[in-house]
C-alpha cells in the first residue's frame, strides 16, 4: 500500500531498472513562462471577481454612461455640441474624451490599484506562502499576475473604448470611417500604457512598503508635475512618452493644460515606443529580482 | 479558467471583434449616408460632395405656406405665368410639390468653372420631365445603376439675328431621379458624383466622400439651427464664383461667409440679415492688391 495521500500525484520519477537510487533527488523545477501561464490562469479570474472590479467597472462605466448622455443631447439639439460658441465635432469630442478621461486618469489609476497590488494583496491576506511554496520560480508569479492584470484591463478598458467611439464619433457630423485610423492608434496607445503603469506599480508593489501611496503620489503627483516644466526631468516619467503616442490634439481646459501645451515636447513615435518598452522590461526584470530575494514576513 | 471568466473574455472580444470589424468596413468601404448619423442640416447633404465651396438650402414647403409668403401675395399681386409654364411642362406644381431644395456649387477644376447641382425632394412626374428633356435634345444614359438624363453642351445653342449658330461653352447638364421624390439636376460631374455617394456613402478611403465629413461648411450649416431656407459658404473668391471675378482679394487666404439672410423672416416673421466674413490672414501680395481702374471683363 502506497504511503502517498490520496490525489497526490506521484513525483517520483521512474528510474530503470538497475540505476542506483539515490536518497536525495533534486526536483526539477518547471521553467518561467509555464508557470506563469498557471499563475496567469489562475489570477484571472481571481482579479475579475474580485472587489476591486466592482471599482473598476463604475471608472470604465462612467465614460460609456457620459457617451450615452452626450449622444442623446445631441440627438435632442439639432445645433450639435457647441464650446464657446463654435460647434465641436464628434471626433474632437471622443480626442477629449481620451486625453482627459482615459490617459490622464484611467490608465494610471488602473496601473496604481491594480499594479501595486500584485504580490501586496496576497502579501496581505497572507496567502503569498501557498504560491512560494509551490515548485516554481517566485519570479513567475509575479509574471503571471501581472500578464493577468493586462488581460483584465485591456479586456475591460478597450471595449469600453469602443463603446464611447461609437457613440460619439458620429455626433456632429463626424465620420466613422474617417476617425477609425485614431481609434485604433488609441487603442494600442491604451495596451502599451496600461502596460508601462502596471510594470512600473508592480515594481513599487514589490519594493516599497506602502506602494499605494507612492503609487498615487508618482501618478498624479510626480508625473504631471515634471510633465509642467522644461528640462529633461520629464523623461522620467510614464506620461511624457505616452503623450506621444495619442494622435489627438491636447485639449486646453485649464492653466495646466495650457502649461502643459507650452512645454508639450513631443519625442518620435519610435523613440517613445521603445523608451516604453524599456520601463516595461526593466521594471519587470527588477520586480521579479525583487520578488526572488525579498522575504516576505507575514504578520500574524 | 471557469466559466463566469471565459464568457466574459469571450463578450470582451467579442465587442472588440464587432467594433473593429465595423470600423474597418467605415474605413475602407464606408457607410451609407445616415448610418449613425447626426449631422445636422437636411439628409440630402450626404450627396454634396466635399469640395462644395457654397451650399444653400430652402424649405420651400414651409415658405410656400408661410404666413409672410401669404401677406406678400395680398400686398404685391404677381402673375405667376412662369410657375403655370413650369407646371404645364413639367408637372410640378411649386406651392405643393416640392417640400425641400438642396443647391450646392463646387469649383470645377477640369474647367475651372463652377460646377452647381439642385437636389429636389417632392413630387415628381419623372416620365414628363424626362420626355421634355428629350424633347430639348437630351439623351439617356445609365450611371452606376441610375438613369441619367444627359444633355451636352452642343445642346445649348444660340441664334443671333443673323442666323448663325453659337454653341454656348457649358459644361454638360444632367438629370437623375436617385431615389422616388428625390430628383437631382446639374453639372453631369456633379450628379454623377451624388450618385456615387448615394451608392456606397462616405468612402474617403477611395476619395469619394460628401460635404457631412467637411467640418468647416458643416458647422457652419449647424449653426443655422432651424431656419427655413440658408445658404453656406467657404473658399476663395475664385472657388466662390462660377466665373473669374474681375477682382480678386489680394492674397491666397480663403475666406468664409455664412449669410443667413435668407431667414429673412420666412417663419420668425422679423427679417434677420447677418453675414460673417473673415477677412483674408496672410498678408496682400502687393501686386494684386489693388482691384484694376477698369473691370477687364467690361461688364461691372
Amino acid at each position: 500500500m502506497s504511503d502517498r495521500a490520496p490525489g497526490m500525484p506521484d513525483v517520483a520519477p521512474r528510474l530503470p531498472q538497475g540505476t542506483p537510487r539515490t536518497s536525495h533527488l533534486a526536483p526539477q523545477v518547471p521553467s518561467v513562462w509555464p508557470s506563469a501561464m498557471r499563475i496567469f490562469d489562475l489570477s484571472l479570474g481571481q482579479m475579475l471577481w474580485s472587489r476591486r472590479s466592482v471599482f473598476l467597472g463604475l471608472l470604465l462605466g462612467g465614460p460609456v454612461i457620459l457617451a450615452v448622455i452626450l449622444r442623446i443631447v445631441d440627438s435632442l439639439h439639432s445645433s450639435g455640441f457647441r464650446v464657446n460658441g463654435a460647434a465641436v465635432g464628434g471626433s474632437a469630442i471622443f480626442g477629449m474624451m481620451i486625453w482627459l478621461l482615459f490617459i490622464r486618469f484611467i490608465v494610471p489609476v488602473l496601473g496604481v490599484f491594480y499594479g501595486t497590488a500584485l504580490i501586496a494583496d496576497e502579501v496581505e491576506d497572507k496567502t503569498i506562502t501557498y504560491l512560494f511554496t509551490r515548485p516554481i520560480p517566485r519570479r513567475a508569479v509575479l509574471f503571471g499576475k501581472y500578464f493577468a492584470y493586462l488581460a483584465c484591463t485591456v479586456l475591460l478598458v478597450l471595449p469600453s473604448v469602443m463603446l464611447v467611439f461609437f457613440l460619439i464619433v458620429p455626433t456632429g457630423g463626424g465620420s466613422i470611417g474617417a476617425a477609425f485610423p485614431s481609434l485604433a492608434a488609441d487603442l494600442g496607445m491604451l495596451v502599451v500604457g496600461l502596460a508601462a503603469y502596471g510594470a512600473v506599480f508592480a515594481l513599487v508593489g514589490t519594493r516599497l512598503k506602502r506602494p499605494l501611496v507612492v503609487g498615487l503620489v508618482f501618478a498624479f503627483g510626480w508625473e504631471p508635475a515634471v510633465l509642467l516644466f522644461p528640462g529633461y526631468l520629464k523623461r522620467l516619467s510614464v506620461a511624457y512618452y505616452l503623450q506621444a503616442l495619442v494622435t489627438h490634439e491636447m485639449p486646453q481646459d485649464s492653466a495646466v493644460s495650457v502649461l502643459l501645451q507650452i512645454f508639450h515636447e513631443v519625442p518620435s513615435v519610435t523613440v517613445s515606443l521603445v523608451a516604453l518598452g524599456g520601463i516595461v522590461a526593466v521594471a519587470l526584470w527588477l520586480a521579479g529580482r525583487a520578488v526572488e530575494q525579498r522575504e516576505y514576513i507575514l504578520e500574524q | 479558467m471557469t466559466t463566469k471568466t471565459r464568457y466574459f473574455v469571450v463578450i470582451s472580444l467579442l465587442v472588440l471583434g464587432v467594433g473593429f470589424g465595423t470600423g474597418l468596413v467605415a474605413y475602407y468601404v464606408g457607410f451609407p449616408a445616415g448610418a449613425f448619423a447626426s449631422r445636422g442640416g437636411p439628409a440630402d447633404l450626404g450627396f454634396v460632395p466635399r469640395n462644395a465651396s457654397v451650399i444653400a438650402f430652402a424649405n420651400v414647403h414651409e415658405i410656400m405656406t408661410s404666413e409672410l409668403r401669404q401677406k406678400m401675395r395680398r400686398a404685391i399681386p404677381i402673375q405667376e405665368n412662369g410657375q403655370q409654364e413650369l407646371q404645364e411642362q413639367t408637372g410640378i406644381n411649386l406651392e405643393t410639390d416640392i417640400d425641400t431644395i438642396v443647391a450646392c456649387m463646387s469649383p470645377d477644376v477640369a474647367t475651372s468653372k463652377g460646377a452647381g447641382m439642385v437636389l429636389a425632394r417632392g413630387r415628381f412626374d419623372e416620365t414628363k420631365i424626362e420626355a421634355l428633356m428629350r424633347e430639348h435634345g437630351a439623351h439617356v444614359e445609365t450611371y452606376n445603376g441610375k438613369r441619367l438624363v444627359v444633355a451636352d453642351p452642343k445642346d445649348f445653342v444660340d441664334k443671333d439675328a443673323t442666323g448663325d449658330v453659337t454653341a454656348h461653352p457649358h459644361s454638360s447638364l444632367s438629370l437623375s431621379f436617385m431615389e422616388p421624390g428625390l430628383a437631382a439636376i446639374g453639372s453631369t460631374a456633379l450628379i454623377k458624383s451624388a450618385i456615387d455617394l448615394h451608392k456606397s456613402g462616405n468612402n474617403p478611403q477611395a476619395g469619394l466622400e460628401s460635404v457631412t465629413g467637411n467640418d468647416e461648411l458643416m458647422n457652419l450649416v449647424r449653426s443655422m439651427d432651424s431656419a427655413n431656407a440658408w445658404a453656406v459658404g467657404s473658399g476663395t473668391a475664385r472657388e466662390l464664383t462660377p466665373r473669374k471675378p474681375c477682382f480678386e482679394p489680394p492674397s491666397a487666404a480663403t475666406f468664409d461667409a455664412a449669410a443667413h439672410a435668407i431667414e429673412a423672416g420666412m417663419t420668425t416673421v422679423v427679417p434677420r440679415i447677418a453675414s460673417d466674413v473673415t477677412m483674408p490672414s496672410a498678408s496682400p501680395d502687393e501686386s494684386s492688391s489693388a482691384p484694376p481702374f477698369s473691370a477687364p471683363c467690361g461688364d461691372c
